[in-house]
């Protein structure tokens, strides 16, 4: 037997399993049926068995270079090395499907074998909303777009991976955020099975609270990396385009932001449950029309697809959702009537209230921009927005999300008394310091005059709180490190979620300092002439030419100060002559010398681009800090209280509303 | 304690407001920095106001002058060809027969000055390609 028939078998098995997994757990949902729920979950678990089995084949016929199947014919080729070999199951348009729908199922089946306690009907509708979703997944992946077609001749050998793909950052990017997609369908089908059960109680938030965090975190790592990939290959300066496929990524991660805080004010208030059920709906669509726009190349993009016949499939599969997301709400809607509203506009509440207004208003505008040229095409000519549109319309959104950065973390939970508001004397007071001290350094822009002082202002509050915290800690009884500790334990989800505050704004500030004050300079240099960018002054010394394996590589040669850089042109020659650049990049935590060569070398005579991008490095760093900040504080914490956390946010819901 | 209808009414009112501003300025900012995308007829029909965005296939005629960072080539699509003229940062994979989408404005010579260049991947690439500086 081929490994083309093994896989495709694996598929199908998969599809029969999925489907008949679905059509039990509905029926074990209706009628309330633990026994048939376990039977529907058994049968989830060994679809996904089958899928890690065609993945398994997959993988085996990459490795092997079994070019009777045409997807390792078209990704791959025989000098390519192992790790981009096994990069290739996913880098194709089919092998990420099986990758997505891998994924889906393996989460799935871990999510449902960790809530077998929360009832059979929530389980059950849970799983058969899984199991459709899979379904979906797998139909394509037999019928529509396989990684198990055969080749249609024999060939020696493959076509080989695009040199600008072959990057570490790009091994790992696109994995993650597909698998950060993925694992949010764990919360949208408890979402959903929480409001056809008639369980819209906080129960269905603490049973997925860690696929959700999870889902964000790898969310997170994947655009990071994205925007990593964007700055250190690509080689024009930057790191974020507004391009249609990186705001597909963006967007369902921004809604699963606001989620992760308003989650919160249903746990910890018993509110907004209309709001969280839409958020994660929203969320989890949005990564499908990401896949959709990012796979049916119906929008005009620099990132191009293999044309495929996958967009009605997508298309129609996000229309059925919508639908049946939509219809499942609004039979619902009496009941999500909230048991007691958001009272107080000026309290934490409200705080996480207004952000998520503000991240839903940010979504809405990236969507709008996103989506433009479709719409504007279908009634006439296409019309397309860049950068500028999304500046206009998101800087002001970025401002206010930063100020209520600063103030919301110092408001309490229901009502502020005057003491509390006293505390925000802090951050206006490193904001008002930010600003004198941006002024006296001659600073004029006023997108860093108010963004700045207002990210310093953010830093201050975290800061205050720390410092509260180590207040308390001090006043305690017993040895001061000890006590210190035991403060952080007990609150790890509060000062988690700062450390994610501090990184966010490291975040911000590294996009306001590149934005506001990067310089670049195109020049055509001789050897010994030199170009200055910034404070800095680039000498170029010469050019070098080397043969490397299956290219050639151009090395210019340029020194700043006691340093050198060496940016590279390499061009491959069984690629039709491809050229593909090699950024040379000095960082250090003021700013980034980015050099890079703009053209085939004229002799000893190159042209170069030099950019002095501010402040870039503190983006990767606040990054770092976010995600650590939010799975250091969750999930550890989770762990050591496996059952008592989340059991005690309902209870005190419960009792909070009367029920 | 406050009535729950009066508390849902602010925050319907708080969102009305959110969406009248962000609803402003994406009609604004649509309006000023919106591009369309054109084919060369549609093009050299009738006088564009503003930049516009052309996508084409780039002939044999390219020439490089100073080390790469000026570029003269044809683009055709729709059986038309049209002369682009372009100083910047040229994408790696620029080369004859690549589509590339120019963004600029056509000129009175019946030259098409370029100001930002993108180069579309060949379909059988899986993920981007260069991507223009802003």
């Amino acid at each position: 037997m081929s490994l083309a028939d093994l896989g495709s078998g694996f598929l199908l098995a998969a599809l029969a399993l999925a489907m008949a997994s679905g059509g039990l757990a509905v029926t074990a949902g209706q009628r309330d049926d633990p026994v048939l729920a376990r039977v529907a979950r058994r049968a989830f678990g060994t679809a996904a068995l089958c899928a890690a089995g065609a993945s398994a084949t997959l993988l085996a016929a990459l490795v092997g270079r079994d070019f009777s199947i045409s997807y390792v014919a078209e990704h791959t080729d025989r000098a390519l090395s192992l790790p981009l070999t096994v990069a290739a199951f996913y880098g194709g348009q089919e092998g990420s499907l099986l990758y997505w729908a891998l994924l889906l199922m393996a989460g799935g089946t871990l999510a449902l074998a960790a809530s077998v306690g929360a009832g059979a009907r929530l389980t059950a509708f849970a799983n058969a909303v899984l199991a459709a979703i899979a379904t979906f997944f797998l139909i394509v992946l037999v019928f529509v777009a396989s990684p198990f077609d055969l080749a249609p001749g024999v060939l020696t050998d493959g076509l080989g991976l695009n040199p600008s793909l072959r990057d570490g950052g790009m091994l790992v990017h696109p994995p993650l955020l597909l698998a950060g997609y993925s694992s949010f369908a764990v919360p949208f089908a408890f979402a959903l099975a929480a409001l056809l059960a008639g369980r819209e109680d906080a129960t269905w938030i603490a049973l997925t609270r860690r696929f959700a965090l999870v889902a964000w975190a790898l969310q997170s790592v994947g655009l990071t990396l994205g925007m990593w990939w964007a700055y250190h290959v690509l080689g024009w300066g930057g790191y974020w385009g507004w391009d249609p496929v990186e705001n597909a990524a963006l967007m369902p991660w921004l809604a699963t932001t606001a989620y992760l805080h308003s989650a919160q004010v249903q746990e910890h208030r018993g509110t907004l449950r209309a709001w969280n059920f839409g958020l994660v709906i929203a969320a989890f669509l949005l990564s499908v029309l990401g896949t959709f726009i990012v796979r049916s190349g119906v929008l005009p993009s620099v990132h191009s697809f293999a044309v495929s016949p996958l967009g009605p499939w997508f298309l129609g599969f996000l229309a059925v959702s919508v639908a049946v997301a939509g219809g499942i709400m609004a039979s619902r809607s009496g009941r999500l009537r909230p048991a007691q509203p958001v009272e107080t506009t000026v309290s934490r509440e409200g705080a996480f209230l207004l952000q998520n207004v503000l991240i839903v208003a940010l979504v809405a505008a990236v969507l709008w921009g996103t989506m433009l040229p479709l719409l504007s095409g279908m009634l006439g000519r296409e019309l397309v927005v860049g950068p500028a549109y999304y500046e206009r319309v998101g800087a002001p959104l970025f401002l206010a999300l930063l100020a209520l950065l600063a103030v919301g973390l110092l408001l309490p939970w229901r009502r502020v008394g005057h003491g509390r508001l006293r505390l925000l004397r802090w951050p206006l007071a490193a904001a008002g310091l930010a600003l004198a001290a941006l002024l006296a350094a001659g600073v004029r822009q006023p997108g860093a005059l108010v963004a700045l002082p207002l990210a310093v202002a953010g830093l201050a509050t975290s800061a205050a709180e720390y410092a509260r915290g180590g207040a308390q800690a001090l006043r305690s009884a017993g040895p001061r490190a000890a006590a210190a500790a035991r403060v952080v334990a007990r609150n790890r989800r509060r000062y988690g979620a700062y450390l994610a505050h501090v990184g966010i704004l490291m975040v911000a500030v590294g996009l306001i300092g590149s934005h506001v004050w990067q310089q670049s300079r195109q020049v055509l240099l001789q050897p010994g002439q030199s170009v200055t960018v910034g404070w800095h002054t680039l000498t170029y010394e010469g050019v070098s030419r080397q043969a490397q394996g299956d290219h050639t590589a151009e090395v210019a040669r340029l020194s700043m100060g006691q340093e050198t850089l060496e940016p590279a042109r390499l061009t491959y020659a069984s690629l039709g002559g491809q050229a593909v650049t090699r950024v040379a990049i000095r960082s250090t935590p003021l700013d980034d010398v980015y050099v890079v060569v703009a053209g085939p070398p004229d002799g000893d005579a190159v042209a170069f681009t030099v950019f002095d991008n501010p402040l870039v490095t503190w983006i990767w760093a606040g990054a770092v800090l976010l995600i650590a900040g939010v799975l250091v504080g969750n999930l550890a914490a989770v762990r050591r209280e496996p059952e008592r956390v989340p059991l005690r946010h309902t209870a005190a819901v419960q009792a909070g509303t009367g029920e | 304690m406050r009535s729950p209808r009066l508390a849902g009414l602010k925050w319907i009112g708080l969102g009305a407001v959110v969406a009248a501003c962000v609803g402003y300025l994406v009609v604004s900012a649509t309006g000023t920095s919106a591009q369309y995308y054109e084919t060369i007829p549609e093009l050299r029909s009738h006088a564009s106001i503003g930049d516009v965005r052309v996508l084409g296939t780039v002939q044999d005629d390219v020439v490089r002058s100073d080390g790469g960072l000026h570029v003269r080539f044809s683009v055709a699509d729709g059986g038309q060809a049209m002369p682009v003229d372009y100083t910047g940062t040229v994408p790696d994979i620029f080369r004859p027969g690549i589509q590339v989408v120019a963004q600029g404005s056509l000129g009175a010579d019946g030259v098409f000055h370029a100001s930002a260049l993108q180069a579309k991947c060949p379909s059988r690439f899986t993920a981007a390609s260069p991507a223009p500086g802003p």
